[in-house]
């Protein structure tokens, strides 16, 4: 009677487990996409993880963007892998780079936009019937795409004001095969975020700002 | 069922919430990331020259090294003979600056001048007039400010010198109207940001001529050797 009892509690022990990880794995993932970048700084940096099984936290640190710096540009490209076994959606909100000066350093002055979504390895979801969109007006690398303005001022097609609150960038279907309880290598997608600030004669200062990147059940689109 | 078994089954129970709450903490998933950024502007000023430097009253001399705009401001020039037999009233040269900033500016001068002449009546540094002509700024990206001349301007001015009713020799009375005003780092200009937010391609700028003037005089012969250094700091 008591190894009854005891082999009915551990199933459903086992049941809960199983259940647990089932319901939780890869419903809604974001990690680092690999090794950052960082091009035309003068001073500059940029710092997180090369593995994409670790968490997204990245460094900027464009550097000097005064005139000292001669670099038409400094580029950075953030790899960020994403996972689900659902559509989803990514968001970005932003705190900080609220400048009095208007000559200071402002959030149109940052470009920002995305590109090169891609399989992360063998275990990436490939759906036909619907497909990965940057929202508008996200999808372009902002280093190409750089203008004059009417006032002087550098422009990109997309920037950090661009961002109202949390903003949708990205959405689509499911990202990934299967509903392994851990990251894995080869089981999403990864895209680029591409920041750029143009060296000007920005009102001398230090300027500083943290995006916040958020995975979330998304518009329920087919696979 | 007995109570012990019933202990048992609650302990398991007990025991699989943990490894339940385990198994969802262990996932390693996150539905966040962060991108921090910064950025640093330091305070930038640079000069150069404003353009090609013009000369009057010149008999001989010229200009040996032009400026050429935009560029590094390293301009020679030959003032000619500035003794009684150049019966111009004035010697003058107007060297064209440029200036750039995004911090409020100041720009110095300072002077030497060297002559091979031994008696009082060799050209000295007070014989040298000089002075901050109309200041410019325009076009696209410079901002709009007001600068403080700290010379009298064109040192030809009738305001600006005259004859010593003593000794009989011209001079630039004015304030810094003459180089020995000049003869340590000395304030010539100053003001507010110069540029907007523009990048370094932008060629606009604050421009100004510095003015030089010789008054052809019964200077002692010999030759004169003037050099003037313009620096632009933000303090």
């Amino acid at each position: 009677m008591r190894i009854r009892h005891f082999t009915f509690a551990l199933l459903i022990l086992l049941v809960l487990i199983v259940g647990a990880s089932n319901t939780s794995a890869q419903a809604l993932d974001i990690s680092s996409g690999g090794q950052p970048t960082i091009i035309g700084a003068v001073s500059g940096s940029v710092t997180g993880s090369l593995d994409v099984r670790n968490d997204l936290v990245v460094t900027i640190n464009f550097g000097e963007v005064s005139p000292l710096n001669t670099n038409s540009i400094v580029k950075v490209v953030v790899p960020i892998a994403i996972r689900s076994n659902q559509p989803y959606q990514v968001a970005v909100s932003m705190s900080g780079l609220n400048n009095a000066n208007a000559e200071a350093v402002q959030a149109s002055d940052v470009g920002f936009g995305l590109q090169n979504i891609r399989v992360l390895g063998g275990a990436g979801k490939i759906c036909t019937q619907s497909t990965h969109i940057i929202r508008s007006p996200f999808n372009d690398d902002p280093a190409t795409s750089v203008t004059i303005g009417s006032n002087g001022r550098v422009v990109y097609p997309s920037t950090l004001a661009n961002l109202s609150g949390s903003t949708i960038i990205l959405s689509g279907p499911q990202l990934s095969k299967n509903n392994s309880s851990i990251r894995q290598q080869s089981d999403g997608y990864i895209f680029d975020a591409i920041f750029t600030l143009t060296p000007q004669f920005f009102a001398a200062g230090v300027s500083s700002a943290t995006l916040l990147f958020n995975i979330s059940a998304g518009p329920n689109v087919p696979c | 069922m007995p109570r012990h078994t019933t202990k048992i089954i609650f302990k398991l129970n007990l025991f699989t919430v943990l490894l339940v709450i385990s198994a969802v903490a262990c996932l390693g998933q996150s539905t966040t990331g962060t991108v921090s950024m910064s950025a640093t502007v330091s305070k930038f000023v640079e000069i150069n020259s404003g353009g090609s430097v013009t000369l009057t009253g010149n008999s001989g001399g010229g200009v040996t090294t032009d400026g050429v705009t935009n560029s590094p401001l390293a301009v020679s020039i030959n003032l000619g003979e500035v003794g009684p037999s150049n019966t111009n009233s004035f010697v003058t040269a107007s060297v064209p600056l440029k200036l750039r900033s995004n911090a409020s500016y100041v720009l110095s001068a300072s002077a030497t001048v060297t002559s091979s002449g031994t008696t009082a009546s060799r050209i000295g540094a007070a014989d040298v007039g000089f002075g901050l002509g109309t200041i410019s700024r325009t076009g696209l990206g410079v901002n709009s400010g007001s600068d403080t001349n700290a010379t009298s301007g064109d040192p030809t001015l009738p305001a600006n010198g005259s004859v010593n009713g003593t000794t009989g020799r011209y001079e630039f009375t004015a304030v810094r109207s003459n180089l020995s005003a000049f003869s340590s780092s000395t304030t010539a200009l100053s003001g507010p940001i110069i540029m907007n937010a523009v990048p370094r391609s932008n060629a606009n700028g604050l421009t100004v001529p510095a003015l030089f003037a010789v008054k052809p005089q019964f200077f002692e012969n010999g030759t004169t050797t003037i050099s003037v250094t313009f620096t632009v700091t933000a303090p």
